[in-house]
């Protein structure tokens, strides 16, 4: 049996790719009613759902220029960034279908459940629009099965000629939850459709229709022949594609020239970015195959470049009928699949910009034959070489961070709260009051910490680290033991210069991102709550509930609050996340505590241990 | 890890100019005001102002039509300190470090020449939208004047910074405007120069010999370029940035094509490139594959070469003496990409000052601890640790001098000029710092700081907190007092000022005995205040401290018998530092 090697450790069943092909298209003719089709054939490891696509203006751009929105979150919890919290966007009528004909259809679940139940491969498939709701499906079955069930078996999704679906969030979210390389694209090398949302609806709305009329399998085309409108319609997409590739470009280059900047408030750029394993098939039987989406991206617009100006007719043709041709070229592609025939570009930094001919690499040589074929030029080649280099620079980036530093300075804020604790005051308190050395050596390491912790949300925020990086179990540790030691320090600092004058409370205004980033962490990879992890606030809430009780008011207005910081205090001490020296007798909390009327019937008292310290 | 490759982003940066068609645009407005019909009296300048939905265009055309021969002959300069009185508009370009520069004079006259049109252009630009300024020629060294003045007068931290585009226009001052707009580089970027590979204009003021870097510095009267040009052939077109790069290319690019002197012919020749550029985003560059093996950077260098058509494809690799010039061009790409990313990690930055201030804190602690505080210890510049208070004030002051400088021209978020953390921070130095400077300066013989001897990052730190709302005082901030720091940084200056009053009247030297003592109440009501609002530290009633000087020469002048809302609040002020003072 062959297969395609689309990854390191990935292969795919090539009679599978085949059947899913011929189902995407198939999915389409059948009669309009369906929603999905559904292939199951006795015996066979898998099951095939396959999803028929659209071909109104509206079911492309629904609104907005480029006809995106906010991912729905109750759909698709992971898709966005967790520390700064930014949600992703989607196509906006690609989720709407999804959601209308798909994720609340009752037969769809109980055929997926059932699937799964049995242990089967869940493939979703579609081609044109149909990939995107495949791609949506996938989504949904990750989120709602896999993630939490890690025994079900991974689903697969393959398009065929699908456009672009989400953005560089969308993207981003994908690959942290290593989901990524479950999707599988095949994107023939001149096929409009995969590029047609790099154009916002004003530049093409003049051919969008005809076209569409000729992209519909279901109407009753006039001749084979591609519309008078094909031509402006090709050349308006790939200039949109030429602006957002070579923005990108620039980016990936390290632009330092603030024109760029100027420049892209001038210009309206599509937001759309690709995910997942690309397979370009060069239309000569061969196959280019990579996964990094900065370098998708260029390949979109740099493979249907045109070679000189003579040919943009004849292109613009192939434009749209390459939208087809994808059963017959993947056919003959399989019918003699060999190591030259599917090219995997990895090591993207290592490409060769050159066509020297003078190396002897039979490596160098097919992968520069594959790149011949794409049409790759020199300029062509250095943005995937700068795509590649941006991920290794992003891998660099996260073993510059000073770790070593970081260790040393936990080391000593751990023996401080130890030795705080011997003089029988907590660390916040003690460090609150900041009398001896030891409290201001400890604030210079606090800063320390802050400062590398800092360089990392800077980073996260500029999307300088591996998009993994925030799900992986090493930094979310680190980040909770951190947040966990060092806060209580961070909200002495702030309450004891009384920022809370000059800004607001310190949770409001004042809490820094690296203790909200590495919260938000947490609670993604448990999947609890937002919010639900603030044990590290305790004491801004213990300082904000004494301001307010401190007025007029008293205590009663606040009783609530009171009641439930108590309830809390209780449960983080019982999980171990707060540490009891919260509950010595001369901390702030406990001075205060005592004040209020009846604190004896408090569930405080109830910790165990507790008796012992207020003895 | 292998050492990461460099790249050279400037062909991809040429391509995106084009293909986000503001070119097209732009010169279309410049025609359509070339081919508005002209009256025998006109006005020299002539403007156009355009409005599209997203984007307001405004260009500029001078009469007569200049060519070559017409700007060389007016390639005198002035200089800013002749023009300081008579056309002040481009004297914030004057910096301490930069007093000097000098504009081609013809340009001059034409942009001043259009003064009283001034007002009415800006009020037709619409703070909503995107902003290009433009013009061909002469008309473009106008624009360029215009965009200057513009980004005087707008605030960028509401509006986005415009884009001036000019097409053929000649140079238009001296390294001293260079090194003036270079400062900023947000201003740099405001301005793109399209320059034909067969338009002599854009060359005529070269001087014919142009020095190598390194007399630079000594070099007046020279023409300069800023901004990005677009140099444009028929191959293509290359952006580029580096100054000494842009001059050595402009010579050398330059094919001497039919003599255009008509500029309804220059401006036909801009509209053939635009349009065949963009047709040429579409497709593979003409330098296709390279035919050797050359590093990223390098490569990215011989595809701007062959743009502009100083390199042919099929001459590659072949010895055509272009090697010196690559190499050089690499040379400067690196130079100027390495000075743009220092300092490019903000935060970083901000919390090694950070650290810097908590020792500050602690030395200030100490002081305390000894009964006299830091301010009076450090006036008095007794304590061997005052060396290094001086030098960690000396590395906050130039990192806030620097910050407070940059925001105000960049600001770090729209609407804003400084993100939260920055603000909090900066406030803190104020706080900390300030009482030292004005130390020295009293130390030194000033008077009246607040009006003459006050820095002006420290008046900016306070008033972009004062545009954040505040919240009043409770009773926790009583408890705290101890270890807050005066909010107004300036209360040691309002002491020096009354000790001086105090002086003046015990010795009898003042003119006027009435307005002594009148400022020596409003000070004592001052600092009333301040207790009230528990906004002061406690740390002025320290025994030693210059405040309790005062309070004690104060109440000799007042009579024992002397009563007042202060003097009641004195008799316990140690009650004031645990924040059990009752103040009515």
């Amino acid at each position: 049996m062959a297969s395609l090697k689309v990854g390191e450790n990935k292969e795919i069943n090539t009679d599978l790719i085949q059947k899913a092909c011929s189902l995407a298209v198939k999915a389409h003719s059948k009669s309009s009613q369906k929603s999905y089709i559904l292939e199951k054939t006795g015996g066979s490891s898998y099951v095939i759902f396959s999803f028929p696509g659209y071909w109104s203006e509206n079911d492309w751009y629904d609104g907005e220029p480029f006809g995106e929105t906010k991912i729905n979150l109750d759909l698709f919890p992971s898709l966005r960034s967790i520390g700064i919290d930014e949600h992703a966007k989607v196509n906006k009528a690609f989720q709407q279908r999804f959601v209308d004909k798909i994720s609340r259809n009752q037969d769809f679940i109980k055929e997926v459940e059932k699937a799964k139940n049995e242990r089967k491969q869940i493939v979703f498939t579609g081609h044109s629009t149909g990939g995107s709701i495949a791609i949506l499906a996938t989504i949904w079955f990750l989120e709602k099965y896999w993630r939490s069930d890690a025994s079900a078996t991974s689903p697969l999704c393959l398009t065929f000629g699908c456009p672009l679906t989400g953005n560089h969030i969308f993207s981003h979210a994908l690959r942290r939850e290593k989901w990524a390389p479950y999707f599988i694209h095949f994107v023939m090398r001149y096929d409009i459709v995969p590029r047609i949302l790099l154009a916002p609806i004003s530049s093409i709305k003049q051919e969008f229709q005809p076209i569409l009329q000729f992209l519909n399998p279901k109407s009753s085309r006039a001749s084979t022949n591609t519309p008078p409108e094909a031509l402006n319609f090709y050349m308006n997409v790939m200039k949109n594609a030429s602006s957002v590739a070579s923005h990108a470009a620039c980016k990936l280059m390290g632009n330092t020239n603030l024109l760029l900047e100027t420049m892209a408030n001038f210009t309206a750029l599509s937001p759309y970015k690709p995910f997942g394993t690309f397979v370009f098939c060069t239309g000569n039987r061969k196959l280019v195959i990579l996964s990094n989406p900065d370098a998708v991206l260029q390949l979109l617009f740099y493979s249907s470049q045109l070679d000189n100006e003579a040919e943009c007719p004849d292109v613009a043709q192939r434009s749209l009928q390459q939208h087809f041709s994808y059963g017959n070229e993947l056919k003959d592609c399989f019918t003699k699949l060999d190591a030259d025939h599917a090219v995997l570009l990895e090591s993207l930094e290592k490409l060769p910009l050159s066509a020297d001919s003078t190396t002897t690499s039979s490596d160098i040589t097919t992968i520069n034959a594959a790149l011949k074929d794409l049409g790759l030029s020199t300029r062509a080649r250095l943005c995937l070489c700068a795509a590649g280099e941006l991920e290794k620079r992003k891998i660099g980036n996260k073993n510059s961070i000073d770790l070593k530093k970081a260790d040393t300075a936990m080391k000593y804020l751990q023996e401080y709260q130890l030795s705080c604790k011997h003089q029988g005051l907590g660390c916040y308190d003690a460090f609150k009051i900041h009398k001896s050395d030891k409290d201001f050596e400890a604030n210079v390491n606090r800063l320390e910490l802050a400062g590398i912790w800092d360089e990392i949300i800077e980073m996260l925020k500029n999307y300088d680290l591996p998009d993994a990086f925030e799900g992986e179990k090493e930094w979310i540790d680190l980040g909770t033991k951190y947040r966990h030691l060092v806060e209580p320090l961070d909200i002495a600092n702030y309450y004891r210069h009384l920022k809370n004058n000059d800004t607001e409370g310190y949770t409001k205004k004042g809490r820094p991102k690296r203790y909200r980033f590495t919260q938000r962490w947490l609670e993604h990879a448990q999947r609890l709550p937002a919010g639900s992890c603030g044990e590290s606030c305790f004491w801004a809430d213990v300082e904000e509930l004494r301001i307010k009780t401190s007025s007029k008011e008293g205590y009663a207005p606040f009783k609530d609050e009171v009641l439930q910081l108590e309830e809390q205090a209780m449960k983080w001490i019982n999980d171990g996340v707060l540490d009891k020296d919260v509950l010595m007798e001369n901390s702030t909390f406990m001075v205060w505590w005592k004040k209020q009327p009846d604190p004896l019937a408090s569930c405080i008292n109830d910790i165990e241990g507790f008796t012992i310290t207020s003895a | 890890m292998d050492p990461s490759q460099t790249f050279s982003s400037s062909p991809e940066l040429a391509n995106f100019v084009v293909s986000s068609g503001v070119l097209n645009q732009s010169l279309a407005t410049v025609q359509d005001l070339h081919g508005e019909m002209i009256n025998q009296n006109e006005h020299p300048v002539r403007h156009k102002v355009s409005q599209q939905p997203n984007c307001t265009f405004i260009a500029f055309s001078t009469l007569p039509a200049c060519g070559k021969d017409y700007i060389q002959e007016r390639g005198d300069l002035v200089s800013s300190s002749t023009l300081k009185e008579s056309f002040p508009l481009f004297n914030f370009l004057s910096n301490k470090n930069n007093p000097d520069f000098s504009i081609n004079k013809a340009a001059l006259e034409l942009f001043a020449s259009i003064s009283d049109r001034l007002p009415t252009l800006k009020s037709q630009i619409d703070n909503s939208k995107v902003l290009i300024i433009t013009g061909n020629s002469f008309g473009g060294s106008v624009a360029t004047l215009f965009t200057l003045w513009l980004l005087e007068t707008i605030d960028f931290s509401i509006t986005k910074r415009p884009l001036c585009i000019t097409f053929g226009s000649p140079l238009i001052g001296d390294n001293g405007l260079q090194n003036a707009i270079f400062k900023y580089p947000t201003w740099n970027s405001c301005f793109l120069h399209v320059v034909s590979d067969q338009d002599p204009v854009p060359r005529v003021l070269i001087s014919p010999h142009n020095p190598p870097a390194t007399e630079l510095a000594s070099q007046t009267n020279v023409y300069k370029p800023f901004g990005t040009f677009l140099l444009c052939s028929e191959s293509g077109c290359g952006c580029f940035e580096d100054s000494q790069t842009i001059l050595e290319l402009l010579t050398a690019t330059y094919s001497d094509g039919p003599g255009n002197e008509n500029p309804n012919q220059v401006l036909e020749l801009y509209r053939k490139i635009v349009e065949y550029l963009n047709c040429k985003v579409i497709c593979g560059d003409t330098t296709g594959l390279l035919q050797w093996t050359t590093l990223p950077l390098r490569a990215g260098i011989i595809i701007q070469l062959v743009a502009t058509r100083l390199m042919r494809p099929q001459l590659q690799g072949q010895n055509n003496g272009l090697d010196n010039l690559i190499t050089k061009i690499e040379k400067q790409e690196t130079k100027l990409a390495e000075s743009r990313r220092q300092g490019f990690d903000p935060s970083k930055k901000l919390n090694k000052m950070k650290i810097n201030m908590a020792y500050l804190e602690w030395y200030k602690k100490c002081f305390k601890e000894k009964g006299i505080g830091y301010y009076d210890s450090f006036k008095s510049g007794s304590s061997q640790s005052d060396i290094k208070v001086v030098e960690f004030k000396t590395i906050l002051t130039h990192y806030w001098v620097d910050m407070v400088d940059e925001a105000e021209k960049k600001p770090q978020k729209e609407g804003a000029s400084f993100r939260t953390r920055w603000l909090g921070a900066g406030t803190n130095f104020r706080r900390m710092i300030e009482p030292l400077d004005i130390a020295e300066y009293y130390k030194g013989g000033g008077q009246d700081y607040i009006k003459s001897g006050r820095p002006v990052h420290y008046k900016k730190l306070e008033q972009w907190l004062k545009e954040k709302p505040a919240s009043v005082p409770n009773k926790l901030k009583k408890q705290n007092v101890a270890s807050s720091l005066t909010e107004d940084s300036c209360f040691w200056a309002h002491v020096e000022e009354a000790h001086i009053s105090c002086k003046l009247l015990s010795s009898g030297e003042s003119s006027d005995m009435e307005k002594e003592l009148k400022k020596l109440l409003e000070f004592e009501n001052y600092v009333y205040g301040l207790m009230k609002y528990y906004a002061v530290s406690p740390e002025i009633f320290l025994p030693q401290s210059s405040f309790m000087q005062w309070w004690k020469e104060y109440k000799e002048i007042m009579g024992t018998s002397y009563s007042s809302n202060l003097s009641n609040l004195m008799k316990d002020h140690d009650k004031y530092a645990i924040g059990s003072l009752e103040i009515p």
